[in-house]
């Protein structure tokens, strides 16, 4: 059972772990989006959405016990841009509290920022260790899904360039406490250049 | 009943012409308003609806019972999201031309929004100086 339920992105840029903001400061999107920015246009993750997602549960399958022995690692993940901002849902549910509306306004604001434009995007969710592990993968996932739908629709982020992945608790940001609210979180990453843009400003898939 | 309905479009309309020439407002901003002014027809009516397509139709269909602020609120904090989302997707096309002889250079980056940021206005055709406007980049600090 989850008491209260924070969702947070993460801010790492290259290997240096930046918390940008906590749950009541207000977002900045222009840090974020400078956050955000590729640090070398070629950096790309080198697996889909779906493969991040069956990974997770293999880890789980292949670690089990009432907590991962060890926090999951996505060695795919380093050298990509990422950012740390808290969304808070109801209680057990995957809806957005209206307290956090602003702060999802501001990642849509980051987003379509010209630094950013046709780069791809994982929304990854987090959750503390409250309530069973396959739960809670379940719950990260829907949680990180509603904010991608929100994103989409009314603030028009482009949804070939959003996916979404629930990690439950198995990258506890603080194992020693695994049900402090540190570790309910969900991590923006920059998954590289989707779409190129030609002389008349039309996008294509870049090669 | 009847008189009020117009009232309220007249409200709208106006409301409507008056962002027509102003700026659009960022997400953030536009978003939080609604949380703020709406936060009681939330609770009433909308409790449980997550924020998307969803909250929006509960927001049209209980349009007739939310309080006047809030319905005002959402008019036009949805007409400026949807105005500057617009804005962002058709910038590329609608300003090729001005992009191709005022910086010289394709849409890509944000170089591109450091040229245009620095033109005069009637250096552009009105049309992509209105959206360009309407994307909010002007205002955005651009890094090369």
């Amino acid at each position: 059972m989850k008491l209260h339920h924070t969702l947070a992105i993460g801010a790492l840029f290259c290997a240096a772990v930046v918390t940008a903001a906590l749950a009541q400061q207000q977002v900045n999107s222009g840090e974020m989006a400078n956050s955000l920015a590729a640090v070398s246009g070629n950096n790309r993750l080198a697996m889909t959405g779906v493969q991040m997602r069956q990974a997770v549960l293999d880890y789980i399958r292949d670690n089990p016990g009432a907590l991962p022995p060890r926090p999951m690692s996505f060695p795919q993940l380093e050298g990509l841009t990422q950012f740390v901002v808290e969304v808070e849902f109801d209680f057990n549910s995957a809806v957005i509290k209206p307290s956090s509306y602003r702060t999802v306004g501001a990642i849509a604001d980051a987003l379509h920022h010209p630094l950013l434009l046709g780069y791809g995007f994982l929304v990854i969710g987090h959750t503390d260790s409250v309530g069973g592990r396959q739960y809670n993968v379940g719950l990260s996932q829907r949680r990180a899904d509603a904010i991608r739908e929100a994103l989409i629709d009314p603030f028009g982020i482009n949804p070939a360039v959003l996916e979404t992945v629930g990690m439950g608790e198995e990258q506890l940001r603080d194992p020693a406490h695994p049900t402090s609210g540190v570790n309910r979180r969900v991590q923006l990453v920059n998954v590289g250049k989707k779409f190129c843009f030609g002389r008349s400003g039309e996008q294509f898939l870049c090669q | 009943m009847k008189r009020t309905s117009f009232g309220l479009a007249l409200l709208i309309l106006i409301a409507g012409l008056g962002a027509a020439s102003a700026q659009t407002m960022s997400y953030a901003e536009a978003i939080s308003q609604i949380a703020t002014v709406c936060k009681n027809d939330i609770a009433r009516y909308c409790k449980g609806v997550p924020l998307g397509p969803r909250l929006r139709a509960c927001f049209d269909a209980n349009a007739a019972r939310m309080s006047p602020q809030c319905q005002q609120t959402t008019g036009v904090v949805y007409a400026s999201i949807t105005r500057r989302a617009t804005a962002q997707r058709d910038i590329g096309d609608i300003c090729s031309a001005d992009i191709l002889t005022l910086c010289g250079t394709s849409f890509a980056d944000a170089n591109l929004v450091t040229c245009m940021a620095g033109l005069a206005p009637q250096a552009m055709s009105p049309r992509c100086y209105q959206t360009f406007v309407d994307t909010g980049w002007a205002t955005e600090k651009a890094r090369p």
